[in-house]
């Protein structure tokens, strides 16, 4: 895949960080450009993909994680902008440049569907779980930083996240904000999945389609996501749970979603390889 | 050649009932600025008058004649006898002011050092001046360029962050928890000053209530009235911590009011909500094991004190690279200066120039007679643009001098040249010729930029 938004996303997490640290609105500014041109590049390259192959270029971990760095970028610059907010880039951006370097160096083509997925239930089914893990990213990010200003304030000694972060209540209902739309978006692609999946066995004999079931890796992992992000809004809603609890929640379902990504989706899954 | 003074008094030189004597606001500054520039001795002036200082920024020729006059205007204008007011007084001249003004729009010299407001009193003192026809050329450029100042000092120094007073630093430690404050109770026990301060700076974040409990319930009521709460009688304070989020706790009591168990007790009514305690009272009013309770913020007034100190400590940090910029400033400022002396020598060149031109075409009139208007027209362009081509480089040039000695070196050079006539003194043209001369109102090319 092309280099250039990789090098962009790069390029924008070094800007974060200089703001981040310095607290120069400068680098903060060209952070986001940067940033915002390492989306648009992108999204040019999908647009392209999709042209060649006639759908959204999502078939294989490397194709989805593309578009979930994408998807996670864009996430982000709305957050940011809606928010005003720029000190959460520095924990998320670098992270997406990381991603990024995957479909970069992997010597990846985009190639036209199997038969088994021209479905119009495999697109919604992929886009809504990639968004959802998306907002899970953002989720956990806000979650990290909202224990680090918590803990800061609890040991009275307070300096470097003090300064630099949104309060407490601030980050708390942004954590609330993406766990709700990336909880929707999940249940969503679950469903959907589970729907089409049911559909594919009757019709398909690929092996790949007649062992989707619950006890598949990728499967099971992401019920489990779905479990502990129900229940973060449960404890949310129900139990009273806040701040630095929810925090960690979030931190550790999307950890499941990153092991979920790479580990499973490279090696382990027998049914999401296609 | 006119010159910047300044004649002042400020929190570092005069008592305060000094100042207030001096304060200009009192009588009106339109009044004051009319005083000043009406003295001979003052082409330009500003009046800068705050609580911590009274200052007069004038043009003038000489410093000495003007100190004693301007000492004269002050004394007979606030009706202050020389005597008591002459050890207070300090002035400075020439790029002694630029200095003087840079750190005094950066914060430096003010009470509470880096406290942002002072920049916006000179920008107003400025206005004021500026609408009354009070400033020129000199003076504008020293004032915007002291705005400048101060705004890079505050975006590439930390000099005015941090709170610095222990009930702001509650404040700020509030909005940093729940962020806007619009939505959340504050409860005050004990109705002492220190409860006083704070809950005004509360009350300008907008807090949705306050409630005010005291032992004497006369109290609690002279503070609620004070402050725009209702006051709550002693035995309500229990359930009154599941709705408040900020607790200041200020009383006399030897032994704690509130304790960990009833704090413990309401967590669950308050469904987890973060709880902010500010206990300012020594010896405390509240349990210090509270604190380790989740979402209960406990900080006593060493905690306060120990955020405070290290504020100042940072902020005293960055004064020295204040320092730095307001000095970069000034001389980027003191150039300038020098560089304006370059101006009789540069409108005397012009005229000369002006002078052949129009020379050289009357004596042509004869010839161009024939000519249509249009083409008569052409001409005129046609000269007088070769005129400003011609002059455009050394005007620059010498416009970039930025050394006094080089600029009288050129003048005199040029002098001898092309003749002219020995200069007269920026301050004896109008100002006008000087402002021509800056920005000339040149035809199309533009001769300076």
């Amino acid at each position: 895949m092309n280099i250039a938004p990789l090098l962009l996303y790069a390029a924008a997490a070094v800007g974060y960080a200089w703001h981040f640290g310095k607290r120069s609105s400068r680098a903060g500014r060209a952070a986001t450009t940067m940033l915002a041109a390492a989306a648009l590049v992108h999204t040019f390259i999908i647009g392209m993909q999709t042209t060649e192959v006639g759908h959204l270029p999502v078939v294989g971990t490397t194709g989805a994680l593309s578009i979930f760095v994408w998807l996670s970028s864009i996430a982000y610059l709305y957050t940011e902008t809606t928010s005003n907010e720029r000190s959460m880039g520095v924990f998320i951006v670098p992270l997406l440049a990381l991603l990024q370097i995957i479909p970069t160096v992997s010597r990846y083509q985009v190639v036209a569907r199997p038969p088994v997925l021209e479905s119009p239930w495999f697109a919604l089914h992929v886009s809504s779980l990639l968004f959802a893990y998306a907002s899970f990213a953002l989720a956990c990010v806000i979650g990290i930083t909202y224990v680090l200003l918590f803990k800061e304030l609890k040991a009275k000694h307070i300096g470097f996240f003090y300064d630099r972060l949104p309060s407490l209540q601030v980050l708390d209902v942004m954590n609330a904000r993406a766990v709700t739309i990336g909880w929707t978006c999940l249940s969503v692609g679950l469903v959907v999945g589970g729907v089409w999946a049911t559909q594919a066995q009757a019709e398909f004999s690929d092996p790949r389609v007649q062992a989707m079931s619950v006890l598949d890796p990728t499967i099971f992992v992401a019920l489990l996501c779905w479990i502990v992000y129900s229940f973060e809004l449960y404890a949310r809603r129900a139990i009273g749970w806040t701040g630095w609890r929810t925090a960690w929640l979030s931190a550790i379902g999307f950890a499941i979603v990153l092991l979920n990504f790479l580990p499973i989706g490279y090696f382990l899954t027998r049914t999401h390889n296609f | 050649m006119s010159q910047l003074f300044l004649l002042g008094v400020s929190h570092h030189t005069a008592p305060v009932d000094l100042r207030e004597q001096l304060d200009f606001a009192r009588r009106g500054l339109p009044d004051a600025l009319a005083a000043v520039i009406d003295r001979p001795a003052c082409g330009e002036a500003v009046v800068l008058s705050t609580c911590n200082r009274a200052e007069l920024y004038v043009r003038c020729d000489d410093a000495m004649e003007t100190r004693e006059d301007l000492v004269r205007f002050l004394g007979e204008f606030h009706d202050v006898d020389r005597e008591s007011l002459a050890p207070h007084l300090y002035d400075f001249a020439s790029v002694d002011v630029a200095r003087h003004l840079f750190r005094v729009a950066a914060g430096l010299d003010s009470l509470v050092v880096g406290e942002p407001q002072i920049l916006g009193q000179v920008k107003d003192a400025f206005t004021a001046a500026s609408d009354a026809g009070c400033t020129g050329s000199l003076l504008n450029k020293l004032f915007h360029w002291s705005f400048a100042t101060g705004k890079r000092v505050r975006s590439e120094t930390e000099l005015g962050q941090g709170a610095v007073s222990v009930s702001y630093a509650a404040v700020s430690l509030a909005r940093k928890i729940f962020g806007s404050l619009s939505k959340h109770d504050v409860l005050l026990v004990g109705a002492g000053e220190m409860c006083e301060l704070t809950a005004m700076h509360l009350r300008a974040q907008e807090v949705r209530r306050i409630a005010v409990a005291s032992r004497t319930s006369g109290h609690a009521t002279a503070l609620a009235d004070k402050v725009g709460g209702s006051a709550l009688p002693w035995s309500e304070i229990e359930q009154t911590l599941a709705t408040a989020d900020i607790v200041v706790t200020a009383t006399g009591s030897p032994t704690p009011i509130i304790t960990r168990e009833s704090i413990a007790a309401v967590m669950r009514t308050r469904r987890n909500r973060p709880l902010f305690i500010i206990d300012i009272a020594v010896p405390r009013d509240v349990e210090a094991s509270a604190g380790a309770i989740e979402q209960v913020f406990l900080y006593n007034i060493d905690d306060l004190q120990g955020i405070v100190s290290e504020n100042l400590a940072r902020r005293s940090a960055q004064i020295a690279r204040a320092e730095a910029i307001v000095a970069e400033e000034v001389d980027g400022f003191m150039a300038w200066l020098h560089s304006r002396r370059a101006v009789p020598t540069v409108v005397a060149l012009r005229e000369r120039f002006e002078a052949i031109r129009l020379a050289e075409l009357k004596r042509l009139e004869g010839k161009l007679t024939p000519l249509t208007p249009a083409d008569r027209a052409r001409v005129e362009d046609v000269t007088r643009l070769i005129v400003e081509k011609l002059l455009l480089t050394p005007t620059e040039r010498l416009k970039g001098l930025s050394s006094a000695d080089t600029v009288r070196l050129y003048s005199e050079a040029l002098g001898q040249l092309f003749d002219l006539e020995s200069p007269r003194p920026a301050a004896q043209r109008p100002d006008d010729a000087v402002a021509e001369a800056e920005h000339p109102a040149a035809p199309k090319t533009s001769v300076t930029s």
